[in-house]
């Protein structure tokens, strides 16, 4: 309605609402007028219907362009109007003006006169809008004088329709109206329905219309559809041909028309009935619709369902195999480029059907032996036909299943990891997983070792990061008797250690490029690794001399290799090697972005020193959320490894002025905890780990033991280990050795002696444990003490130094930096380096300052 | 006790003050002297031909942040002159400051001194130590600085070279001046009664070796003095080294500038116009050589309380054994 306002028309609301009243009354007549034409050709109406929707949005754009009183624009869509108009000139002469063709142009001459008038109005007008008016006015008078008699007649009827108004209110919606008026109204009305929908309150009615004016439409377009049968064409050809003559003999009219046409209509113009269909035809077929891959007006969806539709042809028509495999690979190949955006991933029908095909690929392979595929089969030596010779066929299933494995993970990362949407996608893991598997066992039998090192690392993709449970419970024994039947099935399954070893050497064997066999090399170790198998691992990894030159390799690589530290330090940790734990870990802990380093998760404080382009990047290289690395558990066990090395140290080490870090993160840690202004029981892991530090600092295990080892902890850390009992007992027993030798480190100074059986009370060791951790104390010379066999207990010496004497020892060192400092100064004054002293004797100098300090403690030791 | 007075040195010293005669009266009664904060007051004396003597003192009150508007030139005028009102000396000779295991060298001590002396020339500044008087050996010194120094503060000029220039070592940048403490005659009777009264378990006390907590710090006072000396001394190094490289450059750089000047002219065209050297080369912001020098002084004052204690303790040592010998061998 309001359209009506920015015309400028005299007349009021009650005008403008009688507009929308025509529609009603109009369209019970046509409908009851043209019952009986109603016979439905629904291709045969679309050129109209496209062409008049250009018209109908131009005349859209022009209405608005009025109401802004842009004139520039008004002139512009004018001038696109009348070409438009002219294209459709066949359409035109058969259907006659259309009513709205005519409305407009009578409405945009009362426009402008008006503004023609409107003196004031257009001195304000900038230049470019005040010239545009006055050509627009010249233009549209010499247009309009074609168009008289209609013009004349649609202000008539506007007039009328002013007093015809409370009529039509009353009117019934099937009553009779003037006939004169009807066969011009159709087409105003249709358009307005089809393409604006403004009018609400005849909406069933209109869209009755829609019907009726495609009925006859098709009523009058009869006879050329019969020419168009009579040649035995195909109909899309037709179709293509009246496009033609519409007057758009641009490019691939193919493509436009189907641009235009619902998806419903396609199925039945692939052949003309009547086609003897063979192998030719569709091959033909085929190709003319490959053609259209990849270029910008093709409609991806619709060129999907069109192969299927030719596979289903060919299919009813036995074409033989060949084909199909063709069309298969077609059908996948245009699934994969339904997404332009490399970013985007599959939609969840499109992968379903992904999965079928490629499922069903697979299946016709194996049943024909006679079938080659390949990418290095030219297009033109291909055999798709002649069934009594193999078949020959380009293209390559291991790339369309890498592809597909690709888009599963593309799939996981772009859904929820905490909804059951991810639930059910990670389903169709198995499925991927038995695609792999069959078509592994194809390409041992038919592919290249090259091929097959690829469907190997595909396969190892897959099995690395599960833990094999059912070779778990095995290992543990005799409860496959209670289990059901499912279970019991499952564990007639190889073991995944076993698959793993025999996949991974063949790579290590037959591969030459160098990505695979790193990426299999590792996948290895992760998964010995998982299972706890601590030393192949190591060996592996060892053997591998991966860390040497990981960081030449490309970031996903890299990710795994990450991912496989932290894997092969967790299993050190199980095993109760914590300096091994510590040492994996540490590189990857103490940058503080272990999340970004493991693939799982964008740190937010990067978010600057990247565009949005290098983020996509990184975004694709995330792990999927059911391959993560527990990233709690990870720095839990490092900051308990941490604390298990670090705490005796600093006992050891405490006055000791050179003392260096072993871990800073725990160092960093222990600092936060200090600062907290109030202490209050341990909520975090971190805490936790932090009270215990500190307990065992003092030698009291029993506390450090009951931070560690807790209802929260547990449910945090420990209970996420598969042997989650023996994980504690080892890391008990941790932490009473360490306690153990904190404790002597730390308080030795008050004992004479200590009696070992106290200390194997006070840390419940036995004796000999005991006595073998102070053995060893003594021998690396930790411990300045001896132990009296007789009577069990420790002799300490006393030969540690006084503070006093302490802070001596760290006064001398000081100084000798000063001087050392100082002589660089005068170095420089002198004008040459390494004067004064040169290197050897800087050496000679500290030596025996070391010398001295031996002697002084040698010295003691002799006095005792 | 009595015996107190400490002897003038024969050093001359180059200053209208010779000598500080201190009345007994004048000791600095802090309730915070034990604590390890500064106090400071002002002393009053006059001066009699080339000795100062001092008479009386009071301290700046110690005020907190909440009464951030307290004036103290104020007070001090106001202090003055009711001591003026009961006949005391009110001339102002200078200020006094207590210490903490005898470090005082510092900035804030040097800037005022230099204000002081500048204003009042005779003016010095007295520093006590509470904690080793407690523990039997009164310390207390007078400082001056020396006329070099007050030169160069009054130039400000504190880089390497003007230091250099002037000669000023971290040894004779406060000259002590030797005190004398005088009493009245009724403060050396009491003193005498007292010692007559004190028993034999007192005078022991001598031979106490004073814990070695006092070593400890004075150790860990000293070793944090060296690691500012270590980095000041980097600094220094570093800017040297700077400043050398950045000379060479610019020798280079006149150099080919030089060559290619030659090289015009050779073939007749003008030569290059010249350049703002110090314009392109600016050289580095020497670092400040006083806080060194001040360091250096006071890890000299360090050095030397130290081995003024071990020297005592080793002192007290050989007595300790002398005695324990005559009494093992009786």
């Amino acid at each position: 309605m309001s359209r009506f306002f920015a015309t400028g028309s005299d007349s009021e609301s009650e005008e403008s609402s009688s507009a929308d009243e025509i529609t009603p009354k109009a369209t019970g007549t046509t409908f009851n007028k043209n019952k009986e034409a109603f016979t439905p050709n629904l291709i045969l109406c679309c050129p109209l219907r496209f062409r008049f929707e250009e018209l109908t949005n131009i005349i859209k754009t022009i209405r608005n362009a009025m109401k802004i009183r842009d004139m520039s624009k008004c002139l512009e869509e004018f001038e696109q109007l009348y070409r438009a108009f002219l294209k459709s000139k066949t359409i035109v002469d058969k259907e006659g003006v259309p009513q709205f063709y005519i409305r407009l142009l009578a409405d945009l001459e009362d426009y402008l006169n008006q503004l023609w008038e409107d003196k004031e109005g257009k001195k304000k007008m900038n230049k470019n809008n005040a010239k545009a008016l006055s050509t627009l006015r010249q233009k549209i008078r010499k247009y309009n004088k074609d168009f008289e008699t209609e013009i004349a007649s649609y202000k008539e009827v506007l007039n009328s329709s002013t007093n015809v108004i409370s009529l039509c209110r009353c009117q019934d919606e099937e009553s009779e109206s003037d006939d004169d008026e009807d066969s011009e109204d159709w087409g105003s009305d249709s358009v307005d329905s089809g393409g604006e929908s403004e009018d609400n309150e005849g909406a069933a009615a209109s869209l009755a219309v829609v019907f009726l004016k495609k009925a006859q439409d098709g009523d009058k377009q009869h006879e050329p559809k019969k020419d168009g049968r009579r040649k035995r064409h195909k109909k899309i050809e037709q179709v293509e041909e009246e496009v033609d003559e519409d007057g758009e003999a641009e490019e691939g009219g193919w493509e436009k028309v189907k641009g235009g046409v619902p998806l419903v209509k396609e199925k039945p113009k692939m052949f003309a009935k009547g086609t003897e269909i063979n192998s030719a035809v569709v091959i033909k077929k085929l190709t003319e619709i490959l053609q259209a891959r990849g270029k910008k007006g093709t409609d991806r969806a619709a060129q999907i369902e069109l192969l299927h539709a030719l596979s289903g042809i060919s299919n009813e028509n036995n074409l033989g195999q060949g084909i199909l495999v063709k069309i298969k690979f077609n059908i996948i190949a245009s699934l994969y480029d339904y997404n332009t955006n490399l970013a985007a991933f599959m939609k969840p029908e499109m992968w379903k059907k992904c999965l079928e095909c490629i499922d069903e690929l697979l299946d016709i392979l194996f049943e024909n032996n006679n079938i080659f595929i390949g990418e290095n089969i030219a297009e033109d030596s291909e055999n798709l036909a002649i069934s009594d010779q193999p078949f020959r066929v380009r293209g390559c299933i291991l790339t369309l299943v890498e592809r597909m494995d690709e888009e599963f993970t593309k799939i996981m990362q772009n859904t929820d990891p905490h909804s059951q949407e991810y639930v059910d996608n990670l389903k169709d893991e198995g499925r991927v997983c038995g695609i792999i598997d069959r078509l592994l066992q194809y390409l041992e039998s038919k592919g290249s070792t090259e091929e097959v090192c690829r469907i190997y690392l595909r396969r190892i993709m897959h099995t690395y990061y599960k833990f094999d449970y059912k070779a778990h419970r095995r290992s543990l024994g005799l409860q496959g008797e209670t289990k059901s039947e499912q279970d019991q099935e499952e564990s007639e399954g190889e073991d995944s250690a076993i698959i793993m070893d025999r996949l991974c050497k063949f790579i290590y064997a037959k591969d030459r490029t160098d990505r695979i066999r790193t990426c299999a090399i590792l996948c290895h170790i992760y998964h010995h690794a998982l299972h706890s198998r601590w030393y192949q691992a190591r060996d592996l990894m060892l053997m591998s001399h991966l860390q040497d030159n990981i960081q030449h390799a490309d970031p996903p690589v890299q990710i795994l290799y990450n991912r496989t530290m932290v894997q092969l330090g967790i299993c050190a940790f199980r095993q109760g090697m914590i300096k091994d734990a510590h040492n994996a870990l540490l590189d990857i802990q103490s940058s503080g972005r272990a999340k970004e380093l493991l693939g799982q998760g964008l740190l937010m404080r990067n978010m600057q020193e990247r565009n949005a382009e290098q983020e996509k990047i990184e975004k694709r290289r995330q792990v999927p959320f059911h391959m993560h690395i527990n990233l709690e558990l990870l720095e839990c066990v490092y900051l308990v490894s941490a604390m298990l090395l670090e705490i005796p140290y600093m006992a050891a080490h405490e006055f000791d002025a050179r003392r260096r870090m072993i871990s800073k993160q725990f160092h960093h840690q222990l600092r936060v905890g200090e600062r907290q202004p109030l202490l209050g029981p341990p909520e975090s892991m971190r805490e936790h780990v932090v009270a215990a530090s500190k307990a065992m600092k003092m030698g009291d295990w029993r506390t450090c033991h009951s931070f560690i080892i807790n209802e929260k902890m547990n449910s945090k850390v420990w209970d996420l280990f598969p042997e989650t009992q023996c994980v504690r007992e080892m890391l008990v027993r941790k932490i009473q050795e360490e306690s153990l030798r904190t404790y002597l480190f730390t308080y030795s100074s008050v004992y004479d002696s200590i009696s070992m059986e106290t200390l194997s009370e006070m840390f419940e060791l036995e004796l000999p444990t005991v006595h073998s951790i102070i053995s060893k104390m003594i021998i690396n010379e930790e411990l300045m003490a001896s132990l009296d066999q007789p009577t069990q207990t420790v002799v300490m010496h006393r030969t540690e130094p006084t503070s006093l004497q302490n802070m001596a020892l760290q006064l001398a060192e000081k100084l000798g930096g000063l001087v050392e400092n100082n002589e660089r100064v005068f170095d420089l004054k002198q004008g040459v380096y390494g004067g004064y002293f040169n290197r050897d004797q800087k050496g000679g100098y500290q030596q025996k300052q070391n010398y001295q300090r031996g002697g002084y403690r040698n010295q003691n030791q002799s006095s005792y | 006790m009595a015996s107190r007075k400490e002897a003038p040195s024969g050093k001359s010293l180059d200053s209208p003050v010779r000598q500080i005669q201190i009345e007994g009266l004048v000791r600095p009664h802090h309730q915070a002297l034990q604590g390890s904060e500064v106090v400071q007051g002002v002393l009053l004396g006059l001066v009699v031909e080339d000795r100062l003597e001092i008479t009386n003192c009071f301290p700046f009150p110690q005020h907190t942040e909440d009464d951030a508007d307290f004036d103290e030139v104020q007070y001090q005028m106001e202090m003055m002159r009711s001591l003026r009102h009961v006949n005391i000396d009110h001339l102002h000779v200078g200020w006094y400051q207590s210490t903490f295991y005898g470090s005082f060298v510092s900035r804030a001590l040097l800037d005022s001194q230099f204000s002081y002396q500048h204003a009042i020339e005779e003016s010095v500044v007295l520093i006590y130590d509470p904690i080793k008087t407690a523990q039997g050996s009164l310390c207390l010194k007078a400082y001056r600085l020396t006329p070099k120094l007050m030169e160069i503060c009054r130039e400000k000029d504190f880089s390497a070279d003007g230091l250099k220039k002037a000669s000023v070592g971290y040894e004779n940048m406060f000259e002590e001046v030797p005190i004398v403490i005088k009493n009245s005659h009724l403060i050396n009777v009491l003193l005498w009664e007292l010692e007559d009264k004190s028993t034999a378990a007192d005078k022991h006390e001598l031979l106490n070796l004073s814990s070695s907590t006092h070593l400890e710090k004075s150790l860990q006072m000293l070793m944090d003095r060296v690691d500012e000396m270590s980095q000041d001394i980097v600094k220094y190094n570093n800017y040297c080294r700077s400043l050398s490289k950045q000379q060479q450059q610019k020798h280079q750089y006149i150099q080919r500038r030089q060559q290619e000047n030659a090289q015009r002219q050779s073939r007749g065209e003008p030569p290059l116009p010249e350049e703002d050297l110090s314009k392109m080369f600016k050289p580095p912001q020497p670092p400040p050589r006083m806080d060194t020098l001040l360091i250096a002084s006071q890890l000299s004052t360090y050095c030397q309380t130290i081995k003024e204690f071990t020297s005592q303790n080793l002192g007290k040592l050989f007595m300790a054994e002398a005695l324990q010998g005559t009494s093992s061998y009786s």
